[in-house]
């Protein structure tokens, strides 16, 4: 038993981390904003770490890694608000196909050439995919009505579900740092608003849903990975809390910035917005809690203290 | 990450669960902060001692097993799950015991933690003072030197435990004139010194579950101060850590109360308001993931890590989840709620824990403090007021 995340995982994460903090910034945003919401060439730079071949078998030219690393890669993410559709092509749809059987075209898969796409029925539409365009209150999401051919398939559904949840832990925890940032910096009555008792419990609250989030979330992705049989409550678990925290990370934020976070000029908007769209993708607050209340109070599931790892 | 059991992990689980189900009394006992009740609990601690369960983590010239934290967690999973007693010596074992481990001298361990395992000490807390709370710096009682005693004068408040228990530990001034967290050494007493005087205190529940403390020139060895004079603060706060961070409180306790929680809710749900349904998943959630964390944080420590100020974290989840499931069930029961016996004769289990479940976001250094030491520690805002 260990619940610890391996250094050498983090150590990768943290790779991603420094180049996405370094090449995609808020300003990357909103260049992206005010054009056609894509960049071959940001594209092309997760391409050459490896990113599009996480989750694909080495013998297929990828690098053959878990869904907790996926699960690591896509809270990065979430944290710089990703706008390229990296998750749900290559740590949703791409592990879905290859788990399908459907593994011709993973070259061109790793190569960043081909994206398959996530679509699945529980959605209304699909992300960056073809056919009729539905607007976001998110600038940079790309939806497109669900197309008759979407999947019903519950893997699909817990893959983009864990996804999801793990781009809304970065989502929040950047949204929380915003925060911070702004509270150490606007002075009122003479002091940082950050020094008022007022503040830094709103912001500690965030920090502790936080803090218990991640490793529901750990815990989520190797459940899955290892394709155990209560992986689909612990994602339902995952998502649940992710969404919360972020909502609560959200609206901390936005109180605390003031009116400068009503704003489109302040970043958090954007973070905020991406948040709103994974809450309700893949699977609502209500789909997940049915799900745990199923296995929780129906008694599909073993609880107490004995059945931690159940 | 791996979320599996070794075999040797799980025979170790096997062996806990097999000895539980012919030890743990079959009726429950008595409420430990009655005297009687008091005395019922100790008898427990010893026959848990007499099975070498005291505290599985310690070496076993102390009287532990010499095990790791896993299954240390393994231990209390199974205890919790059997429906065993609550520790009255928690003070000790979990608290003063990791204490000693870290600060005392060899001679000091071999001379309290043996009788701690073995359940034959019992231990009381003395930190607060009338006038020393969430301000526990503005402590005021006195230890001054004399000769190789200490003498301590003042009054010690809120002492859990000390109403019926053997020893005491606490912190003191020992220099005279000093300020704040400087000046302060952490001293261990017997209860039975000449010169204290303990005050029993009601609790909401009616019992005596904790004590006022008087001193009145009370000598106590020089070799009873744990770590260097004046360096009390810092021992403190690492039993502070150890409180609110891992050992206090294992996940295995609420995880027991969210099974509860959820039986009573089957039995109630016709009757529930809508909500309380989401309350009883998220008890399941928040004991999960409270699990799930103490298990990564025994990993790190483990791999040689320390608890740092994210022990204040745990100290707000925990405490908040096992009030919001005790008001869940309060609810569920309605009418019923303010009863202290329930139809079958039996003690209204939820009706004492919700009472106790209020005393956790104020004990252990109030959940307000802990939400500014988050803050300012852990998120990095400035500091204003208390120094």
């Amino acid at each position: 038993m260990d619940m610890a995340v391996a250094p050498e995982r983090l150590e990768l994460a943290e790779a991603v981390r420094d180049y996405l903090a370094g090449t995609h910034g808020a300003e990357v945003l909103r260049r992206l904003d005010a054009g056609p919401n894509r960049d071959p060439a940001i594209w092309q730079g997760l391409v050459e770490m490896g990113l599009t071949g996480l989750l694909v078998p080495e013998a297929h030219g990828g690098l053959g890694m878990g869904l907790l690393d996926a699960a690591l890669i896509a809270r990065e993410c979430g944290r710089v608000c990703l706008a390229e559709p990296l998750v749900e092509s290559a740590f949703v749809a791409t592990p879905w196909l290859i788990a399908q059987g459907q593994t011709d075209n993973l070259a061109a898969v790793v190569a960043g050439e081909h994206r398959p796409v996530a679509a699945h029925t529980v959605n209304g539409w699909v992300a960056d995919g073809e056919g009729e365009p539905l607007a976001s209150i998110d600038p940079l999401r790309r939806l497109a009505a669900l197309p008759e051919e979407a999947s019903d398939d519950s893997l699909l559904l817990d893959l983009g579900a864990l996804m999801s949840a793990a781009q809304l832990v970065g989502l929040a925890e950047a949204m929380l740092d915003q925060a911070v940032d702004y509270a150490k910096i606007r002075t009122q009555f003479g002091q940082p608003v950050g020094a008022f008792q007022a503040i830094k419990h709103k912001l500690a609250d965030v920090a502790v849903a936080l803090e218990f989030a991640r490793p529901v979330l750990w815990r989520a992705a190797q459940a899955l990975d290892d394709r155990a049989a209560s992986a689909s409550l612990h994602v339902s678990h995952a998502k649940v809390v992710a969404t919360d925290a972020a909502y609560l990370s959200a609206e901390s934020a936005i109180q605390v910035h003031g009116a400068m976070g009503y704003t489109y000029e302040v970043d958090l908007h954007f973070w905020m917005k991406r948040a709103w769209a994974f809450g309700g993708a893949w699977g609502a607050r209500a789909f997940h809690l049915a799900r745990i209340a199923t296995a929780v109070i129906g008694g599909a599931h073993p609880i107490g203290p004995e059945n931690t790892f159940a | 990450m791996r979320l599996t059991y070794t075999e040797t992990q799980q025979a170790f689980r096997a062996e806990v669960r097999e000895w539980l189900a012919a030890h743990v009394p079959p009726a429950p006992l008595l409420t430990l902060e009655c005297e009687e009740g008091y005395h019922q609990h100790v008898g427990w601690e010893r026959q848990l001692a007499s099975g070498n369960w005291g505290m599985v983590t310690w070496p076993e010239s102390y009287g532990g097993r010499g095990l790791d934290l896993i299954e240390w967690l393994i231990f209390e999973e199974e205890y919790w799950g059997s429906g065993a007693p609550l520790r009255v010596n928690q003070n000790g074992i979990f608290l003063l015991g990791p204490t000693i481990m870290e600060y005392g001298t060899p001679e000091q361990k071999a001379r309290f933690l043996p009788p701690m395992a073995a359940g034959e000490v019992i231990w009381a807390q003395a930190w607060s003072e009338p006038g020393a709370g969430s301000d526990m710096a503005a402590i005021k009682t006195t230890a001054y030197r004399d000769g190789d005693h200490y003498v301590i004068n003042g009054q010690k408040t809120w002492s859990s435990r000390a109403s019926f228990a053997d020893w005491g530990f606490g912190l003191f001034r020992t220099e005279e004139g000093s300020q704040r967290h400087k000046g302060l050494s952490f001293i261990l007493f017997d209860l039975d010194t000449p010169g204290i005087t303990r005050r029993p205190i009601r609790q909401l529940h009616g019992h005596p579950g904790f004590a006022e403390l008087f001193f009145d020139d009370v000598r106590v060895p020089v070799e009873n101060r744990l770590a260097g004079e004046g360096e009390g603060w810092n021992v403190a706060m690492a039993t502070a850590g150890f409180e609110r961070g891992l050992m206090l409180r294992s996940p295995g306790r609420f995880q027991a109360t969210a099974r509860r929680l959820v039986e009573l809710f089957r039995q109630h749900e016709s009757a529930a308001v809508p909500s309380a349904r989401e309350a009883v998943i998220r008890a399941w959630m928040d004991t999960q993931a409270y699990a799930y964390n103490t298990y990564a944080v025994a990993a790190k420590i483990m791999a040689g890590g320390k608890i740092g100020a994210e022990a204040s974290l745990n100290k707000i989840f925990w405490s908040e989840l096992d009030r919001a499931m005790h008001r869940t069930a309060m609810q569920l029961l309605g009418a019923a709620a303010e009863l202290r016996h329930l139809g079958d004769g039996t003690i209204n289990d939820w009706l004492e824990g919700y009472m106790f479940s209020l005393s956790g976001p104020i004990y252990a250094g109030s959940n307000e403090i802990q939400r500014n030491i988050t803050a300012e520690r852990l998120l990095g805002l400035p500091r204003v007021g208390a120094g």
